[in-house]
């Protein structure tokens, strides 16, 4: 194997988020207490964070017309599919962190591990989205997954986050080695654990090529299952979603809106490629269909049971938790349209953009509820949506926000949401799934409800506590909220630039 | 085209949209300044209408000329554009939504007293979004605003509404949202058959033109869209949703919805469903036209038994639509026009009816029709305008009401719909139809001077006798537009049928004669010989024959009223 120092450029959206963590983490040594005994001034860590994570958007943007290349020799790919991916981890990441600062210090808990984990972690998603070799996919599985159940825990207040963060970290090992399992059925298939060459062998098998042992269809179903399964567990999808409230609802509201845009883009950029390139057109070796059938009928599970689930939660979080299951069963609709070559163009950029709008408004809607949670966390109050009552009166502004957020993820007009709904849906029309986008769109519907309840309680409950939310810093926050709302509008109303960007990627989408 | 005619449109819609920003900028406590900035835009966007009255070309809407039409990019790559244009029926809905714009703002002026600054923002965000429902030529875009309209409608109910207001917006919103995913799946198979990838659009004009669906996908796009208009207008037994958001909103938002709101459902019918899908539209005319009488009869007999003022009024917005879904569905050119003006009627007469109740209610607290009696002896003046509303609403002649269910019924007389055979007996359903919907006429009649007597005569009441103010100035600003349409659309209603003529004929040849598919190598669908606003007997008026069952019937020389001036 020939180390090319040029492929370091190919990864250089990870690679300076790595940089960023580790910069991050030495400065902590150098802090000293103030004169006072009072803890040193951490505050330049957000916005330090932020500006790594602004530069590895920058370095994801700037590539985004190169050409298609193979780096490391065929272990990982730089195109524009994983350029957007990586484009939108960072662009989490920016956002993310200016909500965390006023959070954070609000709740004296500003620490220099805080940012460099999560860094760390948005390095891990940057390089699963580019990784064409199980082997470096599951390092950097993870990568990703190692700081994201540390930040799960970062807050140490109370049973909840250290129960969510070890939930998640045994679930999230067991998946782990499914998914390993899956890789070294593939490997026994195929004598390689290259995509590539796990494609070219599903191709011999397909067409019965001599020497092709006996059982090898068989080892291949199996792999593809478990590969689906262990990265089913990551993109939450049911019945592997078992976490998700838990987690979402133990750690710290930044972290989840993190998790939730991030994780996800990562986790369905890998599986995407998985089965788009490692396992090829569906119908080749596995019948007609194939993987398709698979996606098709884990994307409906999917989207009944988050729907569902989330109709009877009182707590926002909970509410999120089971909406972002949910909107996975959206994302796994577009997966299901890959499976047609015809539709796949439509398909990838409707999840590309999916993916993005979802971050948008993930990651605001958690920033909202952050500022909710800096105040119950300060007086010890519950997580129940009647804490929100009133939310209009005494904030007009953050309560317009939360409107406009609950409205995207419901799939209102004119918010990105919608347009994202409109990309994935009409690629499954394309794509002749046309009782899928029907079940998809009619289980949206339904998931109007609970989206509506916030917007009851925020504008037409009247308060009966004093005050929702903490003063404290909001500066931060309310850049990054105003950041994600004007994403929101834009997407949701010029999607033109952000459909071409994102048909980019699809052209260079490259095996 | 000059540049003011090409963006007219435009600034029609995103004017109100500006001012809402402006309001938005201004000091919350300033809450005369942020009425003032509603009405004064508003106004000016009523102003901005005019234009498009006077400037209208005739003859404009045949298939695709549309008027004052503006096309610019939005997402080229995707397949949807900017693309407004109007025809004579939405014309006229424009100015109906225009003209009710400042007379909602003016007539909400002292009864919303909390959070004025979100009610004005609400209020004029959806304006631009009736606005652009109306002129939208894209199909993306139509839904675009189609669901805007949702969020500030939603959010007035909910917010400024009474007790059960929360229960009524949430209802609202749940059951027109629901009814229009489908339709949104129904634009994307539209687009996914209009050409190869890569060239597909959601150009309505296009669409029209071009796409060509089997009968099977007709009907189930036709379903869809049906599905999502029916909701909307609201098509028995589609309604419930519809007497408690009227009963709860506020007064604005009640002269709103049933002013505007509830004719983007027969629009809808009238501008997508049917001519997009026309052999699907014929197989669902029978239907359509029995769920209208069944609408116009139940929301009738609904009216008799209410206790509560805006109920009854919201019950009988469901038998005015039942009349208008009739017209449609009858699908002769007298119906289609009757059914057209029967919105703009119904827009007038029902919002003018809410504005009163509102002023009412403003008064004295209640809705409770056994809290009202004696008024008439009080204020006078508010008793003789609620009768002239009310005879509207009745269908008096000399009133618009009556121009637009005449022309109903008296083209669904004449439809060839096909006929039913009870026990070897043949009816033909045009004259069942329209002999149960003269019933409803009657009955409207009876439960309308029956609320009128119960609120206005008798003896004076609780409610009554609080020393009740009669018709204030600004109420009266209000009221007397209103009035005046009801009488100026009674007496020349040729006036405000000739911009729809156009229209309604080529809505009539599209779906009544060819199907949507090219007949000959011209290009041209061929279509019957259009109608004339005119007395004259226009013998081969009916349209072709042989494409429907049911051919009976005589044929029948066509009336329609002559326009003035003509």
């Amino acid at each position: 194997m020939n180390f090319n120092p040029n492929d370091l450029v190919g990864v250089l959206p990870a690679i300076l988020l790595a940089v960023g963590g580790i910069v991050l983490l030495t400065s902590e040594v150098f802090l000293r207490p103030l004169p006072d005994g009072a803890p040193p001034d951490r505050r330049y860590q957000a916005w330090l964070a932020a500006a790594f994570a602004a530069l590895g958007l920058w370095a994801a943007l700037a590539q985004i017309g190169d050409p298609t290349a193979s780096l490391f020799s065929g272990a990982a790919i730089s195109d524009g599919f994983g350029r957007v991916v990586a484009a939108t981890v960072c662009g989490a990441l920016v956002l993310s962190c200016l909500l965390a600062f006023g959070y954070l210090e609000a709740l004296r808990a500003t620490r220099g591990e805080f940012y460099a984990l999560a860094l760390f972690s948005a390095a891990g998603m940057c390089l699963l989205a580019q990784a064409t070799d199980l082997i470096v996919i599951f390092i950097s599985l993870e990568v990703m997954s190692l700081a994201v159940y540390c930040l799960t825990a970062y807050l140490r207040r109370g049973k909840k986050p250290a129960e969510a963060a070890f939930k998640y970290f045994i679930l999230g090992s067991f998946a782990s080695a499914i998914f390993l399992y899956g890789a070294a059925l593939g490997f026994g298939a195929t004598g390689s654990t290259r995509l590539v060459d796990l494609a070219n062998g599903i191709q011999r098998v397909a067409a019965n090529a001599p020497n092709t042992p006996p059982g090898t269809g068989m080892l291949l179903w199996a792999s593809v299952a478990l590969l689906t399964v262990g990265f089913g567990f990551k993109v939450a999808a049911v019945p592997f979603h078992m976490w998700v409230p838990d987690v979402y609802d133990g750690a710290p509201a930044p972290v989840t809106g993190f998790m939730a845009a991030g994780v996800k883009a990562a986790g369905f950029a890998t599986l995407v490629r998985i089965l788009v390139v490692g396992f090829g057109d569906p119908s080749a070796a596995m019948g007609p269909h194939g993987w398709q059938t698979v996606v098709a009928g884990l994307a409906v599970l999917t989207m009944l049971v988050g729907n569902l689930l989330a109709v009877p939660q009182r707590s926002v979080k909970r509410m999120l938790a089971y909406s972002s299951i949910a909107h996975a069963g959206y994302l796994l609709v577009a997966v299901a349209a890959m499976g047609n070559a015809a539709s796949r163009p439509d398909a990838l950029q409707g999840l590309l953009f999916y993916l993005a709008s979802y971050g948008a408004t993930v990651v605001g809607a958690f920033g909202v509820v952050a500022l909710i949670e800096r105040k119950l966390q300060a007086s010890g109050g519950t997580d129940d949506l009647s804490s929100w009552a009133g939310l209009s009166e005494q904030h007009p502004v953050l309560a317009a926000a939360m409107t406009l957020f609950m409205v995207s993820l419901a799939g209102v007009p004119p918010t990105a949401g919608f347009m994202a709904k409109l990309f994935v849906f009409r690629a499954a029309i394309s794509g002749d799934l046309i009782a899928l986008a029907i079940f998809g769109v009619l289980t949206s519907a339904a998931g109007l409800y609970y989206y509506l309840r916030v917007v009851v309680y925020v504008y037409m409950v009247p308060q009966t506590k004093p005050d929702a939310v903490a003063g404290g810093r909001v500066f931060s926050a309310g850049l990054a909220l105003a950041g994600c709302a004007l994403l929101v509008f834009w997407m949701g109303l010029q999607p033109g630039s952000f459909a071409a960007l994102a048909q980019t990627a699809v052209q260079g989408f490259g095996r | 085209m000059s540049w003011f005619d090409s963006h007219l449109l435009s600034l029609l819609i995103f004017l109100p949209l500006v001012g809402a920003v402006v309001v938005a900028l201004l000091p919350r406590a300033e809450g005369g300044q942020h009425k003032a900035v509603a009405f004064v835009t508003s106004l000016v966007v009523f102003g901005l209408s005019i234009p498009l009255w006077t400037g209208f070309p005739p003859g404009a809407g045949a298939k695709t000329q549309w008027a004052f039409e503006q096309k610019a990019a939005w997402a080229p790559t995707l397949g949807f554009s900017y693309h407004v244009g109007i025809d004579g029926v939405a014309l006229l809905l424009i100015l109906l939504t225009t003209i009710l714009g400042p007379i909602v703002v003016l007539s909400s002026w002292n009864s919303v007293q909390s959070r004025v600054k979100e009610f004005c923002i609400a209020l004029l965000i959806l304006e631009t979004a009736m606005l652009g429902t109306l002129a939208a030529l894209d199909l993306v875009l139509f839904y675009v605003f189609w669901e805007a309209m949702l969020i500030p409608m939603y959010l007035l109910i909910g917010v400024w509404g009474s007790e059960r207001r929360i229960y009524a917006a949430v209802k609202f919103f749940l059951f027109t949202f629901i009814g229009s995913v489908l339709m949104l799946l129904a634009i994307f198979y539209c687009w996914s058959q209009s050409g190869a990838a890569g060239a597909r659009t959601f150009d309505y004009t296009a669409l029209l033109q071009n796409a060509q669906f089997t009968a099977e996908a007709q009907r189930w796009l036709f379903a869809a869209f049906a599905l999502a208009f029916a909701i909307k207008v609201p098509v028995f037994p589609l309604h419930t949703w519809l007497p408690d958001a009227h009963t709860e909103a506020p007064a604005a938002g009640s002269v709103l919805l049933a002013g505007v709101m509830l004719k983007m459902g027969t629009f809808g019918f009238i501008r997508y469903a049917m001519p997009l899908f026309p052999s699907a539209a014929r197989d669902w005319a029978p239907t359509l036209a029995v769920l209208g009488v069944i609408g116009i009869i139940y929301g009738s007999l609904m009216c008799m038994a209410q206790t509560d003022l805006k109920r009854l009024i919201a019950y009988s917005s469901v038998a005015h639509l039942g009349f208008v879904m009739l017209g449609l569905s009858a699908l002769t050119a007298e119906s289609v026009n009757g059914a057209v003006l029967q919105m703009i009627n119904h827009g007038i007469s029902t919002g003018a009816l809410f504005l009163i109740i509102g002023y009412l209610y403003e008064r004295t607290h209640t809705r409770d029709l056994a809290a009202y009696g004696g008024l008439a002896r009080v204020a006078p003046a508010m008793a003789a305008v609620f009768l002239v509303v009310v005879l509207s609403s009745i269908g008096l002649p000399a009133t618009n009401g009556f121009v637009g269910e005449f022309l109903i019924l008296i083209g669904t007389f004449t439809a060839q719909m096909g006929a039913w055979h009870p026990f070897n007996f043949e009816i033909q359903r045009g004259v069942a139809l329209s002999v149960l919907g003269a019933t409803g006429v009657i009955l409207g009649a009876v439960y309308m001077l029956w609320m009128y007597q119960k609120v206005m005569f008798g003896p004076k009441r609780s409610a009554a006798t609080h020393g009740l103010a009669d018709l204030g100035g600004r109420e009266w600003a209000t009221l007397v537009p209103l009035l005046a349409l009801i009488v100026i659309i009674g007496v020349f209603p040729g006036e405000f049928l000739a911009p729809i003529k156009t229209p309604v004929d080529d809505f009539i040849a599209r779906v009544q004669g060819n199907g949507g598919r090219r007949p000959d190598q011209s290009g041209q669908p061929v279509r019957p010989r259009a109608l004339r606003p005119s007395f004259d007997i226009a013998p081969d008026a009916r349209p072709k024959p042989g494409v429907l069952p049911g051919q009976l019937l005589p044929q029948r020389p066509s009336i329609v009223p002559q326009g003035n001036g003509q």
